[in-house]
Parts: C-alpha cells; sequence; structure tokens
C-alpha cells in the first residue's frame, strides 16, 4: 500500500515538474473550454437573471472537464512521445497507480482552469456569483472532481492501447460537453442520447451543484442528495472498471509489445 | 552548374508539388483507419453544430437564430483539417526527425509547402460540405433558394484561404518547439472571432481586427450569402476579400518560413527543443 500511495505521489509530484518545466503545455488544455465558454457566454449577452449564473457555473464545469479529458488523454501520450513508455511500463508497480496520480494532477488543474473561467465569466459579463448553499456547493464541486478524476482513469485506459490518444481526446470534448449538460439541461437530448447521459457521473455532480448554487433550480429533479449517491455509484464503478482494464491492457501490451509501434 | 531554364523549373516545381500532396495524404496517419475517418468527417461536425445549436435554442434564439449558428458552424468545422493538421505539419516533421532531410532538398519551397497541406484543403471542404448537410438534414436550414455552384465556390475557396492560415501557423511552428500550442489557440478562436455564431460586430473592437484577418469571416458571410440565394456576382466582395486574405496570410506565412528556414540553417537548431 505504501508504495503504491508512493507512486502515486511521485506521479503527480512528476506532472508537476513536467508542467512548471515546459508550462506551455498548459495553453491547449485550456483554451478549448475558455472559448467555448466565451462563445456561450456571448450568445448569452441579451438574457438576464439567474439563467446568466446557470451559464457561468457551466462554463466552469467545462473548464474541468476540458482538463481532464484533454489531460487523461496526454498523460499516457506524452510517454509515448518522449519514449518513456516502456520504461514506465517496466517499473515495479502497476501502470494504473502512476496514472492515478497523473490524473489525479490533471483534474486539479481542471478545478483552478474551472475556478478562472468562472471568474473570468462573473467579472466580464458580471453575472454577479451568490450561491444558496456554500456548503453543499463545495460539498458537491469536490466529489464531482473525484468523480471526473475516475473517468479520466477509465479513459486513459484506451490510450494506453491506441495511438490516437490526441486525436480522441480531442473528438470527445465537445460531445462531454453535451453528454453532461455543462450549458443546457441533458433533458433537451435526443432520447437516445440521453441514457449515455445519465451513465456519466459527472452529469449527476453538476446538477448538484446548480442545486446548490441557483435559487429554485430543480434540474433533472432527482434532488441534491440523490443526485450524490447516483454520482458517487458511477464513480465507484468507473473506478473499479478502470483498474479491472489497466491489468487486462497492461498485460496485454506487454505480450504484444506493440506499445510505440506506429 | 548552369540553372535549369523557366519550363524546366516550372516542370520540376509542379512535379514537387504533386508528389508533396501524396506524401501529404500519406503522411496522414489518422486515414488508415476508417473509424478515425468518421470521426473527423462524420461525428466531429455533428457534435459541433449540436452544441451551439442546442445552447442556441435553450436561451430562446428564433429558428432563423439558430439556423444563422448552425451554418456559421458548419463552415467552422473546417478548420479542424484547414488549421490544426495544417499547422501540425512542421511539428510532425520535428518529433518524426524528418526536418533536416526536408531543409537540404533543393526542392522548390513554394511547390513543397503549399503541396504538403492540399490533401487537408480537400479534407477541409469535405467536412464543411457534411456538416452542410446535417444543418439541412438535422437542423432545418434551407437550400431551396441555394446558389448551389456559388456555395461550392465558397467552401472550396475558404477551404483553400484556412489553409493558408493553417500554413502561417505551420511557419510560426518552425520557430517555437512544437506549432501544436498556436494550432489549439486558432483552431476554436475562429468560433469566436469570424461571425461564426454571432455577428462579428458584437465583438469589442480589437476582436474584431482579429477577426477581420482571418479568412473564416469572409468565408461564412459569402457561405450564408449564397445559402440566401446570392449569385456569384453578389458575392463577389465576400469572396475577393476571402481569396485576398488568403493570400496575405500565405504570403506571410511562406516569407516566415524562408526566414526561419534561415534561422535554423544559420544557426544549425533544426529541432532544438
Amino acid at each position: 500500500m505504501t508504495n503504491r500511495r508512493q507512486a502515486v505521489k511521485a506521479s503527480m509530484y512528476m506532472s508537476m515538474k513536467l508542467l512548471l518545466a515546459d508550462p506551455q503545455w498548459l495553453i491547449p488544455v485550456i483554451i478549448a473550454p475558455f472559448i467555448f465558454t466565451l462563445v456561450a457566454l456571448f450568445l448569452y449577452r441579451d438574457v438576464s437573471g439567474p439563467i446568466l449564473l446557470y451559464a457561468v457555473l457551466g462554463a466552469g464545469l467545462m473548464g474541468m472537464w476540458g482538463t481532464t479529458v484533454y489531460g487523461s488523454g496526454s498523460s499516457v501520450t506524452t510517454d509515448r512521445w518522449n519514449g518513456t513508455m516502456e520504461a514506465t511500463l517496466a517499473a515495479p508497480i502497476p501502470l494504473v497507480w502512476i496514472v492515478v496520480g497523473r490524473v489525479i494532477w490533471n483534474t486539479l488543474i481542471g478545478l483552478v482552469n474551472g475556478a478562472a473561467i468562472l471568474v473570468i465569466g462573473v467579472l466580464w459579463f458580471r453575472t454577479g456569483f451568490s450561491v444558496t448553499d456554500p456548503p453543499l456547493f463545495a460539498l458537491a464541486t469536490v466529489l464531482t472532481f473525484l468523480s471526473l478524476s475516475s473517468f479520466g482513469l477509465v479513459l486513459s485506459t484506451v490510450y494506453v492501447l491506441s495511438r490516437k490518444g490526441g486525436f480522441i481526446s480531442n473528438s470527445i470534448e465537445i460531445p462531454v460537453y453535451i453528454a453532461t449538460g455543462t450549458m443546457f439541461p441533458v433533458i433537451l437530448l435526443p432520447l437516445v442520447v440521453q441514457p449515455v447521459s445519465f451513465a456519466i457521473g459527472p452529469t449527476w455532480g453538476i446538477d448538484a451543484i446548480r442545486v446548490a448554487a441557483l435559487p429554485g433550480y430543480t434540474g433533472i429533479g432527482t434532488g441534491y442528495w440523490l443526485d450524490l449517491l447516483v454520482m458517487l455509484a458511477a464513480t465507484a464503478c468507473y473506478f473499479a472498471l478502470a483498474f479491472y482494464l489497466y491489468v487486462r491492457v497492461e498485460r496485454l501490451a506487454k505480450r504484444n509489445g506493440t506499445l510505440e509501434e506506429y | 552548374m548552369e540553372r535549369p531554364g523557366l519550363r524546366v523549373r516550372a516542370a520540376q516545381a509542379a512535379q514537387v508539388f504533386t508528389s508533396s500532396i501524396r506524401f501529404g495524404r500519406k503522411g496522414t496517419v489518422i486515414w488508415d483507419s476508417p473509424d478515425m475517418i468518421a470521426m473527423q468527417i462524420v461525428i466531429l461536425p455533428l457534435v459541433q453544430i449540436s452544441f451551439f445549436a442546442i445552447l442556441a435554442g435553450y436561451i430562446g434564439y428564433t429558428a432563423s437564430g439558430v439556423q444563422y449558428i448552425v451554418v456559421g458552424n458548419a463552415l467552422q468545422t473546417m478548420s479542424y483539417a484547414a488549421v490544426f493538421s495544417v499547422a501540425n505539419i512542421t511539428s510532425s516533421d520535428k518529433w518524426q526527425g524528418t526536418l533536416p532531410t526536408l531543409m537540404v532538398t533543393p526542392a522548390n519551397r513554394m511547390a513543397l509547402f503549399v503541396g504538403r497541406a492540399f490533401f487537408q484543403a480537400g479534407l477541409a471542404s469535405l467536412m464543411a460540405l457534411v456538416a452542410l448537410g446535417y444543418s439541412a438534414a438535422l437542423f432545418g436550414v434551407s437550400f431551396a433558394r441555394a446558389d448551389v455552384p456559388g456555395l461550392l465556390v465558397a467552401v472550396v475557396v475558404t477551404g483553400l484561404t484556412m489553409m493558408s492560415f493553417g500554413l502561417l501557423i505551420s511557419s510560426i511552428g518552425l520557430y517555437l518547439r512544437t506549432a501544436m500550442i498556436v494550432a489549439n489557440v486558432f483552431l476554436f478562436l475562429t468560433m469566436l472571432v469570424s461571425g461564426v455564431n454571432f455577428p462579428v460586430s458584437a465583438l469589442p473592437g480589437w476582436l474584431q481586427a482579429v477577426g477581420y484577418a482571418i479568412p473564416m469571416t469572409y468565408g461564412v458571410e459569402a457561405t450564408r450569402l449564397a445559402i440566401a440565394g446570392a449569385s456569384l456576382g453578389q458575392m463577389a466582395t465576400a469572396l475577393g476579400e476571402d481569396v485576398l486574405s488568403g493570400a496575405v496570410v500565405l504570403a506571410l506565412g511562406y516569407l516566415l518560413w524562408e526566414a526561419f528556414e534561415r534561422l535554423a540553417r544559420r544557426t544549425g537548431r533544426f529541432e532544438e527543443y
């Protein structure tokens, strides 16, 4: 257990060092959610009232999401580019613990990014920021952070086997914004898409955040605590799935020996 | 050694150009995977249009307001190929270690410069046409009055001018460690500054200036005119501005490419990180 904790800590520390050594890589991570936010808020420019705070909250969540999705993709892809993939896989600790550290780090950056976008949205569009229930808002935000991490971990398994990690993470960024109701209620989505939305943990977290922040907001309609419960259940499933997949993927990668093959 | 005549040099440039197009296609790794082709041409345009169309509908935009946004985004989706992929050509050379080899070839630089990006211009136009198909089939945009030849011209011209814009960023990437950072910025920036989702006039003055420097702004205008039924003659101003801005960014990109190539040769820092 100590070894695993050390691996997670060391992996987070390494991610931080890599970012500090080459901070320009923060730009692609934050730029898409930032521009999407600006465009969305410009579309809201003739609207007033609580819906503006709804949009700004969604913008912050897009920032968190975008960083998690992009960061998960790059957490493994960067190893390929740097030629450190084999060395990482050969480390005497299961790969999943190394990736857990990276994903937690990326989600932390996402949290900062989300907060920055929130502040910019509030200041630029003068939406004001009054949260109905600050403790519940904080709790929902922290648990959504956890759920995003678990989702990022599941996504990252794909990137171990695929050389198209960057392309995939670019491609799924907008679908996750849509599916999780960052900017509009998921109920507006086509019926075939809604089950997918409800299977994504952060969809419920985003709803809980809004229930705690906006006066009179009902959202999905399940209420704050049930939202959190469903999200936590989904999060537990993601972690279990990610750990299972990593064992399989790591075995497959070692057996085939084609990790860096193009 | 005597320099070949103009005709020979033109023939050599044409040969470099065509082989560069072929190489541009072969170098596009994702084109070996049908799933990636589907993702780029079928899925990406659909999700981008859907995001903004549903958002606009939720805010309460009228049907025509939503369609304005749908058409703008349909054209903007070409940026994935014309801007992002083209801008990353230089970075790919750096990653794959092929940049020094490229630099020492005596091939015509302009033919090489444009040729390698040309495949992406075609792909960009195809993406925009698929996206416009979505706008008709799923988002209620009427093409009943559309001037089809004019529309095709607007899409293809914008594919080429945005490819030129991508080449400008690619040239900057020759100097930078990677063009991917700048490419990411400009992949999405046109959503904000080019009249894709709202008129350029809604932006602060300094952002309007950025918008008017990018060919996409004129391409979107020309496309909307064509869908509204304007003839090629009526689209001439928008198309002319599209071509002019494309020519300016291409020339600027080429000059930068040459300048950075000279710098790289002088300092021997082709691939320094």
